[in-house]
């Protein structure tokens, strides 16, 4: 649990017949991850031997062609099939997407021109709808041999201007009507003028009306004539639609099945097309969990006796390597995504899922304590987790972690008896944080100081793991600065709470000889893990840098650990705010009437709401930048093991 | 004096006084145009206020690129004094802080319709963070839609996608920037004007003075080049130029649109300013058009400084001091490009719109 799953690293020597089976079984077992060996071989590749990268880019194309024909017919991808389909045959999709295209285009062809034509008509409606009330025929509009006419819109702001360049040439501009910015107008003239009329018109942004050529009469009469052509092309796009229609009930499930094969086999041809080869095998790698290295050697055999399969433990130099699996069980799934949300581990580090879901609640509980107000956030965790809620099921994930942070706030509110705010009903078992309020601080910082403590002795823990034995003895976080900073805070207990069982001369030494280790922890990691050489960048550069390094660690040390204090500080803020609804409340209804009750419920709502998101940051910041700063690096790769119906988009 | 006006425009004023000190004084000036070549500027520069801003990677600081760095100065400025100055007078330096949201919209499109990717449109812009309608991310959106049509749609949420939609349709037309830049112009201008109007005594008189004279100037200048440059119609001229102005009449406007002497309509309003004779004769000729264009801009300059004489708590301050510096901004362009490409200095020197310097005396 505090390690990711072991890795094994599986090796194959594929038979070119028993690539195909072999790399489905590979994808069917879930568990192969595979590495790039597209390197490997590569000599005397035989020229008639498939080409795996062909296949894959025409695969592809087919694919893009089969959504374009779901597209028009309307048909969406649906779930992804109980079962890996095998390859399929190139030739067979290729007839199939054929045949579809075939029988999709006509109809849809038919509706787009229909939508096309509609649009026209519908735009010709808008412009003439402008000048609805002109009392003039547009077929004479359009036959005026010495008049000139510009019907069109032109923003407002141009009218004036647009007038006053006109004033030396016989014209007249009609306004027909204002609406928002836009002024409908009608610009008559000479034809003897056509051309600086029309370039007039075109710098003041007068946009020419575009009629129709084909209808005649009054602009209401052409409107009545395009309102039926309208008509008729909206029945005409609905038959259209109907035939799809058809078309889609009729195939959709061909469609889905051949989409899921088609790209099914694209994945497999450019997986195959990663893999090394040689004359006539292939060469593959890839990580597989070595509890399933056993079944997944089964499952290649069952397809194929020929394959030659190696299985090693990785080596420490392929750390960075080794893709990452974490094994927690459901309920801690929530705060993994916390830690993954972070950084992803690496193989060789420990895994801190399990840590960090039994102190974020810890830390949430102590600044949220109140027995109601967890109640309300347990019970809303449980409505996350059933999924019952439509609008709320994409937060059923963070579910388990609002239960578990409000259980702990429930736990610590009977420790400081409050309940919903009220401070009389429940006894405290422990203490009231805003009458104690140095209590609760100082058993923060030593909460702080435990935590802090757990991140080095990780540090260590993980330094040992990758027999970094320089960085587990010297390093600030390491077993040197575990030392330092427990004889600080010995030193500090000892000057202001007295009665320490150890002498403070010792440690003051133990703080001096672990400070100088640090000092020079660079050196000496170098010199125990034999690297060379032992100071970079020069002498004096490093004894100016090292002091400055160690008062950096000591102010470090002292601001992490402050840094918990906040946990008290909340715990006290929490309880002043409880304390400010019931003065509102006082204030509002001093007789405890109906306002007294309703100030009391909105407040705690409002305490619920805006104390706990605060809380819940701020206790992801103390997880964050203090705890797992000191031990947490990161960095790991993801194990996705070989699948071949990963969902399109993905 | 109104105590108010005092109490509303001291921080404002004393920070300007504050900021004024930092200008390039004359000897800076000198020894940036005598800098042997760009290497050189930049060393100059690095002892005056834009030291700062250029503070980059060498071969990163390219000529494009230290211009774009120095504007970061100019945006600073703007926001300090926005920030600082009170209502309404805020809103007219709002608006003029907006011309440069405008250039920026003008270069984005320039930039989608020439194909351009966003690294090369990017140092183009005018450095703008706050008091914004369209943001980097937005211009960033325009530009990798390749579509002049489809990067308009995707600024609907600004003031400029009204007058931009009812522009496309002329540049569907004729599939040329001009209208939409011409559009945006007019509408800019209009809200200028506008903000002016909206001010009170003293506010007004200095917004008019000041910001009214570089309206006029854009305004005459705009009449001039659509007459000598685009030989456009007496009507087009009207249409894209505006009715208003601080001492440029629209009868002036009108006349140059008709064809009349630019010189005799000018040197009317601006007995100062020297017209060239290439212009005179209303003929064509770049030498002549850049030579008003410098005097025009040099008086402006000039209005500016004006504003500092006298009584000073009003919003003619900051209006002047921000529009000196983006002529100072204007001019070390021009000193970035000519050391950059290596010109001798008779060949700039005298395009400076904030010096008339000994030394180009001396050089005559």
């Amino acid at each position: 649990m505090f390690r990711p799953q072991a890795m094994s690293k599986v090796e194959l020597a594929v038979p070119e017949r028993d690539v195909v089976p072999v790399t489905e079984a590979l994808a069917a077992s879930g568990a192969f991850h595979p590495t790039l060996t597209g390197h490997l071989g590569g000599e005397r590749v035989p020229r008639y031997a498939e080409d795996w990268h062909e296949r894959a880019a025409t695969f592809a194309a087919l694919e893009r062609r089969i959504v374009i024909v779901m597209e028009a017919l309307g048909v969406d991808e649906g779930p992804p099939p109980a079962e890996t389909p095998h390859l399929i045959e190139l030739e067979m999709a290729q007839s199939d997407i054929e045949r579809l295209e075939r029988e999709a285009q006509a109809p849809v062809q038919e509706l787009e021109e229909g939508q096309r034509k509609l649009a026209q008509l519908q735009r010709y409606l808008g412009q003439l709808e402008l000048i609805a009330d002109l009392e003039v025929d547009l077929g004479t509009l359009r036959s005026l041999r010495y008049t000139f006419v510009l019907p069109g819109t032109m923003p407002i702001s141009n009218l004036e201007r647009f007038q006053t360049s006109l004033e030396l040439i016989p014209s007249a501009l009609v306004t027909l009507r204002r609406e928002d910015h836009l002024a409908t107008v009608v610009l008559f003239g000479t034809q003897r003028d056509a051309d600086v009329l029309n370039r007039a018109a075109r710098s003041a942004y007068l946009n020419p009306l575009e009629l129709p050529e084909t209808y005649r009469g009054t602009p209401a009469e052409a409107i009545a004539a395009l309102k039926s052509n309208i008509e008729r092309t909206r029945q005409y796009i609905a038959e259209c639609q109907t035939t799809i229609d058809y078309l889609h009930e009729a195939h959709v499930q061909r469609l889905r099945h051949l989409l899921w094969q088609v790209c099914a086999s694209r994945t497999l041809a450019e997986t195959i097309a990663r893999y090394g080869r040689l004359r006539y095998t292939y060469l593959l790698a890839g990580w597989v969990p070595a509890s399933q290295v056993p079944t997944l050697q089964q499952e290649i055999k069952q397809v194929s006796d020929k394959v030659l399969i190696e299985v090693n433990t990785p080596r420490r130099q392929e750390d960075g390597h080794i893709p990452v699996a974490l094994e927690n069980p459901p309920l801690l799934r929530a705060f993994q995504a916390l830690v993954t949300n972070y950084a992803y581990p690496c193989y060789s580090e420990i895994e801190p899922t399990l840590m960090i879901a039994l102190t974020f609640p810890l830390i949430f509980g102590i600044m949220f304590g109140d027995v109601g107000h967890g109640l309300v956030l347990a019970l809303l965790g449980l409505l996350l987790v059933s999924r019952k809620v439509r609008a709320l099921r994409g937060l059923s994930g963070p579910g388990t972690l609002v239960i578990a942070c409000g259980i702990t706030a429930m736990v610590f509110g009977s420790l400081y008896g409050s309940v919903f705010g009220f401070e009389e009903i429940l006894k405290p078992l422990w203490i009231r944080p805003l009458e104690d309020i140095m209590d609760i601080l100082m058993v923060t910082i030593a909460i702080g100081v435990g935590l802090l403590s757990l991140g080095m002795v990780c540090n260590v823990v993980n330094a040992a793991l990758t027999r970094r034995w320089g960085r587990m003895l010297f390093d600030h976080n390491g077993l040197a600065g575990l030392a330092f900073y427990w004889s600080l805070i010995g030193l500090a207990a000892g000057a202001f709470v007295g009665g320490l069982p150890v002498s403070p001369i010792l440690l003051a030494a133990l703080a001096a000889v672990s400070g100088l280790v640090m000092t020079f922890s660079e050196v000496l990691e170098h010199l125990v893990e034999g690297h060379r050489p032992l100071v970079e960048g020069g002498l004096s550069t490093y004894l100016i840098q090292t002091p400055i390094e160690l008062f950096e660690t000591v102010i470090g040390f002292l601001s992490n650990t402050l840094s918990y204090v906040r946990m008290g500080a909340f715990a006290v803020a929490h309880g002043a705010l409880s304390m400010v609804v019931f003065i509102v409340a006082e204030i509002i209804s001093p007789a405890h009437g109906v306002g007294y009750w309703v100030v009391v419920v909105l407040g705690n709502l409002f305490v619920i709401g805006f104390e706990g998101l605060i809380v819940g940051i701020q206790t992801l910041r103390l997880e964050y930048y203090e705890f797992f700063s000191k031990f947490f690096s990161g960095g790991g790769l993801r194990y996705c093991p070989l699948t071949l119906i990963s969902r399109r988009e993905e | 004096m109104s105590m108010q006006e005092v109490s509303a425009y001291s921080l404002v004023h004393a920070t300007v006084r504050a900021l004024y000190s930092t200008m390039l004084t004359p000897e800076t000036w000198e020894a940036l145009v005598e800098a042997q070549d760009f290497d050189a500027l930049l060393s100059a520069l690095s002892k005056t206020v834009y030291s700062p801003y250029l503070q980059i990677e060498r071969q990163e600081l390219t000529p494009r690129r230290a211009v774009y760095q120095i504007r970061w100065h100019l945006a600073d400025i703007y926001e300090k004094l926005i920030r600082l100055t009170p209502e309404p007078g805020q809103q007219l330096l709002l608006q003029l802080w907006h011309l440069y949201e405008v250039d920026n919209l003008k270069a984005t499109l320039r930039g989608v319709e020439a194909g351009a990717s966003w690294d090369q449109v990017r140092h183009l812009l005018h450095p703008m963070t706050r008091y914004i309608t369209l943001t980097a991310a937005d211009m960033e959106k325009m530009v990798r839609s390749d579509d002049v049509a489809r990067a308009i749609e995707l600024i609907r949420h600004t003031p400029y996608y009204e007058t931009l939609i009812h522009a496309l349709e002329r540049y569907r037309a004729e599939k040329n920037l001009f209208p939409l830049e011409v559009a945006l112009d007019l509408d800019y201008c209009r809200g200028l004007w506008q903000s002016i109007n909206q001010l009170a005594g003293i506010d007004h008189e200095q917004a008019l003075r000041i910001v009214g004279t570089m309206l006029d100037v854009d305004n005459l200048l705009w009449a001039i080049r659509y007459r000598v440059y685009h030989h456009l119609s007496e009507q087009e001229i009207i249409n894209y130029t505006l009715p208003f102005g601080y001492q440029v009449r629209d009868k002036d406007i009108r006349a140059i649109a008709a064809g009349a002497d630019i010189a005799q309509v000018v040197r009317p309003i601006y007995p100062a300013v020297e017209v060239p004779p290439l212009i005179s004769g209303g003929g064509g000729g770049g030498a002549g058009l850049a030579a008003i264009e410098l005097s025009l801009q040099r008086h402006i300059v000039k209005t500016c400084r004006g504003a500092f004489i006298g009584y000073p708590f009003h919003v003619g301050i900051p209006a002047a001091y921000l529009l000196l510096n983006e002529h100072e901004i204007r001019d070390l362009t021009v000193l970035i490009e000519a050391k950059a490409s290596r010109l001798p200095t008779e060949m700039f020197a005298s395009m400076l719109e904030t010096q008339t310097p000994a030394y180009q005396t001396d050089q005559r």
